[in-house]
């Protein structure tokens, strides 16, 4: 072994091509977008930087709201909300899902409509479905309600439906085999395989439930969003932060409580 | 073993029985009677919903402005931006906070106190941070960019720290042995081994940034959303039809470009 041989190092393999065009491609990208949104840093800095109510709201937050009449009413409502439009939409997801799997599909029209359903329902996003409903029904909880309904339905039916399609055939072809309808089939061949997985997403819709029954309510449909534009209105941005941080408390401690449950059934 | 114990045979297994099955039950039973009872929806109103959501429908989607699409792809093309940028500004924010949340990298103490850090990000959603940022920032794009920027550190930091944790040791070990410095083991010990999941995890979470901005406008913070939002105000249901389906085909779009080079970085070059 010469001296030159070990001081050489191993040429350095070149970067592939699909990494070179991706990086380009990002590169490019954020240009594009920067220019877009008139992307100014040191404007930022400054803006972000100066003495605001804002930032001073939130070091010294009002703790207050939470025995203000309104305020309480508004927070217990966001919970209502959140429950029951995750317990409504987890219901409905259930079948949405099963009918829409090659094996639990009567026929093939049922499987593509409902297909088209789920991932129309899954493209907007909740304030949107919010939004649509406030013009629809009015402002108000009925549609925060709706708007976390659909949502639900949404989320519970788009992880149940993966969940399903990895499940065992075994007990399908038993089922079958044994001359079971297709709905019984699907009861007791495919439920009890998913029911663990199901609960888990339906806790999961719950907490994501909870987090958007905080902002619904900017747009009229009810909860505690009404409160926090009602403050932001009037600038105070103290007794916002009391109230916003007090409730991301309660978001933070079903969370937790939600992912040591989701932990035992998985 | 000849005789089979027929009664064993019809017998249908027993169903499982634990304590906690009937107490869950009935917790959530009484919160969803206690949520039913207490809310005050005007239920009322709730069996005119699906005549009123048909109106609406009909109103959206019947006659749309097609006219209008070039403004509208504008709005969302802001849209997509804000989620571009925002990305990229919780990406940079995130990798040297998952460093220090990875346990095989930082101590105990500097794991747990950045993982809490992390964990509040993520608690907060995006439009309440835009609600704060829009007075900083005025009703620009940029409350949007910084929105989701923000809102996104805290799960992009907590998949890039899972990500890390699952390394192979070996390389860092190696850069240990030649004398690397701390700065040189991060960059050929552990970047390159995570760099392909922590891009593919940006791309996913660009996707439901791409959502998340689409609303921001709502609230003033840029974008398609408001134009939906102000065109449903008043009443201009053409528009607002429209706009609502330039979102639902970008979004399906961007899904689907994104989701394809994601499949490419993680599968590495497809051969034959």
């Amino acid at each position: 072994m010469t001296d030159a041989a070990v001081d050489r190092l191993p040429p350095r393999p070149a970067p592939g091509r699909f990494t070179v065009l991706s990086g380009l491609g990002a590169l490019v990208l954020t240009v594009l977008t920067a220019r877009a949104v008139d992307f100014d840093p040191t404007g930022l800095v400054t803006d972000l930087t100066r003495p605001n109510s804002v930032v001073e709201g939130l070091l010294d937050p009002d703790w207050s709201q939470i025995w203000s009449r309104r305020s309480r009413r508004a927070f217990i409502e966001t919970l209502q909300l959140a429950v029951l439009g995750t317990a409504g939409g987890s219901i409905v997801a259930l079948p949405l899902a099963l009918y829409a799997t090659d094996y639990g599909a009567p026929n093939r029209v049922v499987q593509v409509v409902l297909r088209l359903i789920n991932s129309v329902i899954r493209s907007l996003p909740d304030l949107l479905w919010a939004l649509l409903f406030v013009s629809a029904v009015g402002i108000g909880a009925l549609s925060g309600l709706l708007a976390l309904f659909f949502f639900s339905i949404a989320v519970v039916s788009k992880l149940t439906a993966d969940t399903l399609d990895g499940i065992d055939r075994g007990p399908i072809e038993a089922g079958v085999a044994a001359g079971a309808s297709n709905t019984s089939m699907l009861r007791t061949a495919v439920l009890p395989q998913i029911l663990p997985s199901y609960v888990s997403f339906v806790l999961y819709g719950f907490e994501i439930n909870l987090r958007a029954s905080a902002v619904i309510g900017l747009v009229g449909a009810g909860g505690i969003g009404e409160r926090i534009q009602f403050f932001q209105g009037r600038g105070e941005w103290d007794k916002l932060w009391g109230l916003v941080l007090l409730f991301f408390l309660v978001v933070f401690l079903v969370e937790r409580i939600s992912i040591v449950l989701r932990r035992r059934l998985v | 073993m000849t005789t089979v114990d027929r009664g064993a045979v019809t017998r249908m297994p027993e169903p499982t029985r634990e304590w906690w099955r009937p107490v869950t039950w009935a917790v959530v039973i009484a919160l969803a009677a206690w949520s039913l009872w207490g809310l005050d929806a005007r239920w009322e109103r709730l069996l005119d919903a699906p005549a009123d959501l048909w109106d609406l429908g009909r109103l959206l989607f019947s006659d749309m402005a097609f006219e209008r699409t070039g403004d509208l792809l504008v709005d969302m093309w802001e849209s997509i931006a804000i989620a571009w940028l925002g990305t990229i500004i919780a990406g940079i924010v995130a990798l040297p906070l998952s460093f220090l949340a990875a346990e095989n990298l930082a101590g105990r103490f500097t794991t747990l106190v950045v993982r809490q850090v992390l964990n509040l990000l993520r608690a907060i959603p995006e439009v309440i941070l835009a609600i704060a940022f829009i007075p900083l920032l005025g009703l620009t794009p940029m409350a949007g960019v910084m929105a989701i920027g923000v809102g996104s550190i805290g799960t992009l930091g907590k998949l890039f720290a899972e990500v890390i944790e699952a390394i192979d040791d070996a390389p860092v070990e190696a850069v240990d042995a030649v004398g690397g410095s701390r700065l040189q083991r991060l960059r050929w010990g552990v970047v390159p081994q995570v760099l392909p999941e922590i891009s593919s995890f940006l791309l996913y979470r660009f996707e439901i940034n791409v959502r998340a901005s689409a609303v921001l406008g709502v609230i003033g913070a840029g974008g398609i959303g408001g134009t939906i939002a102000q065109t449903l105000q008043f009443k201009q249901f053409e528009v607002a039809g429209l706009g609502l389906v330039i979102v639902v085909v970008a979004t399906i779009g961007v899904d689907i470009v994104s989701g394809a080079i994601r499949r490419r970085i993680l599968r590495g070059p497809s051969r034959g």
